[in-house]
């Protein structure tokens, strides 16, 4: 029953974590705040044996890049550590949209949360609740 | 332009770090490109008065840039740096033959030696040379260590990475004095410093003794010697051409600034005289023919330093005149020695003979070198001796009797080993079996020592760039010029004498038997290094014991104790109970599920009190109109019920029993955190330096950051620096959460 529940919900969580990416720039919301949706996601997904914990370092990594590419890009034209651009565009349907180099930035730190989230489930033991038998008899049969 | 050439050192290690294995010992060759474009480059500017300039800004609020300026000295230095570089490329060629192992990797890491040495004498701003310093002494480590399984080499491969890395921290230290003395971060506008304040004179000190550690200076000389196992093109390359000299070049880019400090001066000459005498006497009594070089050089490198502390005009000439003329001479000595020790199996001097004959060029070629190094006309060298002696001969006061003894007892007993040298090596003797010839080992020696006589046949154009790089080191004095006759003077009386009492020494100790010392220094200086990583065990095991309240507490008190300071300036004239009442009943249950947490004994109830507070605690952003930071807290507290899930498996269901007496610790010092939390906000809110910038913020928002939400748009632009540390900070928890679990898994035994 809690799994169907989780099941069912973790779609929509994903979608507020997505509008909380987007939004941030204007409305509460933000990097960090999607990054912990996502992770949370993940983690009640994992508990319910949907999902083992992996990558979680490897998005982290990704994250650190493109944060750091993020910062250090503006220095190629000449501006300043951090320098934001914007791009205005007229979109069909959507009206004006506007996205800023914090948006890649945001991405990045919500990769770095959600691969910190997984590091954690990991490091905590959270294969366990893996579905499936293997990790756990491989490990104890070794002893 | 500078950058171009960066770029392209760096681009080509790059892909000689990807494709050094395949293209094996032709990497060498290609390595070779990007010091051939920067040895041009360094030539076609050496009679350019106009400076060439670069810096990259990537943080102007914190006066962080990478400046470089290449002026009349640096360009002299380009050359020696790149122009060797090329030679000793070309000479690994032939010193690995076909089909040895590694070659790629020696490739990259020289090349990559010889950029952080590029942008070392290039650097202006002194944050850029602190780095690429401290990449030349990561580099010189790999190098030294390149035989990485013999035990020997990783000995004498991290006494040098120790000695010059900790010579690093030295010199950071120093760099923060000097610079907070002189108030800029450019050497090029560094203004003499006055002498009289502690924090200056502290600095210039450190300066030099990072200088000194870097250029193997008695006491911290040791290494060099050591540093003799590493493959010859890296002995001649790093520890007789450029890296050693990376210490002198400090001394004489702050030179300017710092000679008029008496502690700087002082601290120069004697290194630099401790190491002219005991360096040469080093040389003379070993058996080794790299080695013999290695302690020359110690003794070389006091010389320069000695010179170049000294300060005046003429005796920054002769600095700049001997640099040169060592680096020629030298560089052409080991090379040498490398193609013997690759030709006939064996350095020792006594094992080697006949070699005059069976080796004409290179023995023509350290003769001349040999020569040269001597200070004998018509070479280089005797240029740069004479001027030295004339230089030493023209200061007064105690500081002549010093210099004096050193530079005119230093060159005697130079003279007197490179003899030695010269007829242990080539000497009569039984005749020593050789491999076959390599045209890639004889050439690039023989083209160094050519150098020597052909820079004292044109002295004159020689002259013309060496003249300005010393102007610009002893702050603009005119220097005079280098001759190539000086006439009868004193000096030349004096040089005369140097000559015959050394060969007569060198010649008598040159057939001599005798035994190599023991190196006591080497064996002292891996001593305190064996002790200084015995404290840094010991303090580890004492401060990171694991315990997870111990850390907590020591924490809470050191907070509490930093804010005790604030005590005095708290008011409580603008402190209200609330603005709402809601804030006082969200208050109460803040402090009533903290005292709950407290209290209760199992696991489970302690989570849910923890997450009551956090709750209760983002109500309060609620009220107080700060949706961002509320969403954030109830996501955290959310994922932090996930952690406990999970944790409790593994934990017992009550905390533990623990002693009275620590329990009472524990809640004093946290009621003690909790009273200086109050205190420091209600004086940081008691008494603003400045309005709050929320207009100012709130209109940056949208001009510069493009969004509304002021938060984020701090978050992630006005503040962006910030976010990347934080978000860094999390990264490497992430990492070392992985590395926690690493093990755990590994053992693979889930709890019961």
């Amino acid at each position: 029953m809690i799994r169907l529940g989780i099941r069912a919900a973790s779609p929509f969580a994903a979608v507020v974590g997505c509008y909380l990416l987007f939004a941030g720039h204007n409305n509460p919301g933000g990097g960090f705040a999607a990054g912990l949706v996502f992770g949370a996601v993940l983690a009640l997904r994992t508990v319910a044996g949907f999902h083992q914990p992996t990558y979680g370092v490897a998005l982290v990594a990704a994250g650190v890049l493109v944060v750091a590419g993020v910062a250090v890009m503006p220095l190629l034209w000449g501006g300043p550590l951090f320098d934001q651009q914007v791009l205005s565009v007229e979109a069909p349907l959507l009206g004006k949209v506007k996205a800023g180099s914090a948006l890649p930035f945001d991405i990045g730190v919500a990769a770095i949360v959600v691969g910190t989230v997984i590091a954690a489930l990991d490091g905590l033991g959270a294969s366990e609740f893996a579905a499936g038998p293997p990790a756990r008899s491989d490990g104890g049969e070794r002893e | 332009m500078i950058f171009s050439l960066l770029v392209l050192h760096v681009a080509v290690c790059a892909v000689l770090a990807r494709a050094g294995r395949r293209l094996g010992r032709g990497s060498l060759l290609v390595g070779a490109v990007p010091p051939a474009c920067s040895a041009l480059w360094g030539a076609a500017r050496l009679g350019d008065s106009q400076p060439a300039t670069a810096d990259l800004t990537w943080v102007g609020g914190l006066d962080l840039a990478m400046t470089f300026r290449v002026d009349a000295f640096a360009a002299v230095m380009t050359l020696i740096v790149s122009g060797i570089g090329v030679l000793v490329l070309v000479y690994a060629f032939g010193y690995f033959g076909p089909g040895t192992a590694h070659t790629g990797r020696f490739a990259t890491t020289l090349l990559a030696f010889s950029t952080a040495m590029l942008g070392l004498v290039w650097a202006d701003s002194v944050w850029t040379l602190f780095v690429f310093w401290e990449l030349t002494s990561v580099t010189s480590f790999l190098l030294v260590g390149h035989k990485s399984t013999d035990a020997a080499v990783l000995v004498a491969a991290r006494r040098a990475l120790m000695v010059t890395a900790g010579g690093g921290l030295v010199l950071l230290a120093g760099l923060l004095l000097v610079t907070g003395a002189a108030g800029t971060t450019l050497i090029s506008e560094l203004a003499p410093v006055d002498g009289a304040g502690a924090g200056a004179t502290a600095g210039a000190v450190l300066v030099m003794i990072a200088a000194a550690t870097k250029s193997a200076q008695v006491p911290f000389h040791a290494w060099l010697p050591g540093a003799m196992v590493a493959p010859t093109p890296v002995s001649a390359y790093l520890h007789a051409a450029t890296m050693v000299k990376a210490g002198v070049v400090l001394v004489a880019v702050a030179g300017p600034a710092l000679s008029g400090i008496v502690a700087w001066r002082g601290c120069g000459i004697a290194f630099g005289v401790a190491s002219v005498v005991w360096g040469a006497l080093g040389a003379l009594r070993h058996r080794d023919a790299k080695l013999i070089l290695a302690w020359g050089t110690v003794s070389q490198l006091g010389m320069l330093i000695t010179l170049f502390s000294v300060g005046t005009p003429a005796a920054v000439l002769a600095a700049v005149a001997l640099l040169v003329a060592h680096a020629l001479f030298k560089g052409a000595l080991f090379l040498i020695v490398g193609e013997i020790d690759v030709r006939a199996g064996t350095r020792h001097i006594d094992e080697l003979g006949g070699l005059a004959r069976s080796m004409p060029v290179a023995f023509a070629a350290a003769v001349l070198a040999g020569l040269s190094m001597a200070g004998a006309p018509p070479l280089f060298g005797f240029v740069a001796k004479e001027t030295a002696i004339g230089a030493a001969l023209g200061l007064e006061g105690p500081e002549a009797w010093i210099v004096g003894f050193g530079v005119i007892g230093g060159s005697v007993l130079t003279v007197a080993y490179t003899v030695r040298f010269l007829v242990a090596v080539f000497g009569p003797g039984p005749e020593t079996p050789l491999s076959a010839r390599r045209p890639a080992l004889s050439a690039p020696p023989a083209v160094l020592a050519a150098a020597g006589v052909a820079a004292f046949a044109v002295l004159g154009p020689l002259d013309s760039v060496l003249a300005p790089a010393a102007v610009r080191l002893s702050g603009g004095a005119a220097v005079g010029h280098l001759h190539r006759w000086p006439g009868l003077e004193p000096a030349l009386a004096v040089s005369a004498a140097v000559l015959v009492v050394g060969a007569i020494v060198g010649l008598a100790m040159g057939g001599r038997p005798g035994q190599a010392p023991a190196d006591r220094a080497a064996r002292w200086t891996d001593a305190s290094i064996d002790g200084a990583v015995a404290v840094g065990r010991a303090t580890v095991a004492r401060v990171q014991h694991g315990s997870l309240p111990v850390y907590l507490v020591t924490m809470a008190a050191v907070a509490t104790l930093a804010a005790t300071p604030f005590l005095a300036g708290i008011s409580l004239d603008h402190i209200v109970a609330w603005d709402r009442p809601l804030q006082g009943v969200l208050a109460v249950t803040v402090v009533g599920a903290a005292v709950a947490l407290c209290w209760v004994g199992t696991r489970l109830g302690a989570g849910l009190a923890l997450g009551a507070t956090g709750i209760a605690v983002a109500s309060v952003f609620v009220v107080h109109g700060a949706a961002d930071l509320a969403l954030t807290q109830l996501l955290v507290e959310a994922a932090i019920v996930v952690g406990f899930v999970l944790a409790f498996g593994h934990l017992s269901r009550s905390f533990p029993m623990t002693g009275l007496r620590w329990r009472a610790v524990r809640m004093a010092v946290a009621g003690l955190g909790g009273a200086a939390v109050v205190v420091g906000l209600g004086a940081a809110s008691g008494n603003p330096v400045a309005a709050p910038p929320l207009a100012e913020l709130a209109a940056a928002s949208v001009d510069e950051g493009g969004g509304s939400n002021v938060v984020n748009v701090i978050l992630t632009d006005i503040r962006g620096l910030d976010t990347l540390g934080e978000v860094l900070v999390l990264a490497t928890v992430a990492l070392g959460v992985q590395a926690l679990a690493r093990p755990s898994a590994s053992r693979g035994s889930p709890t019961p």
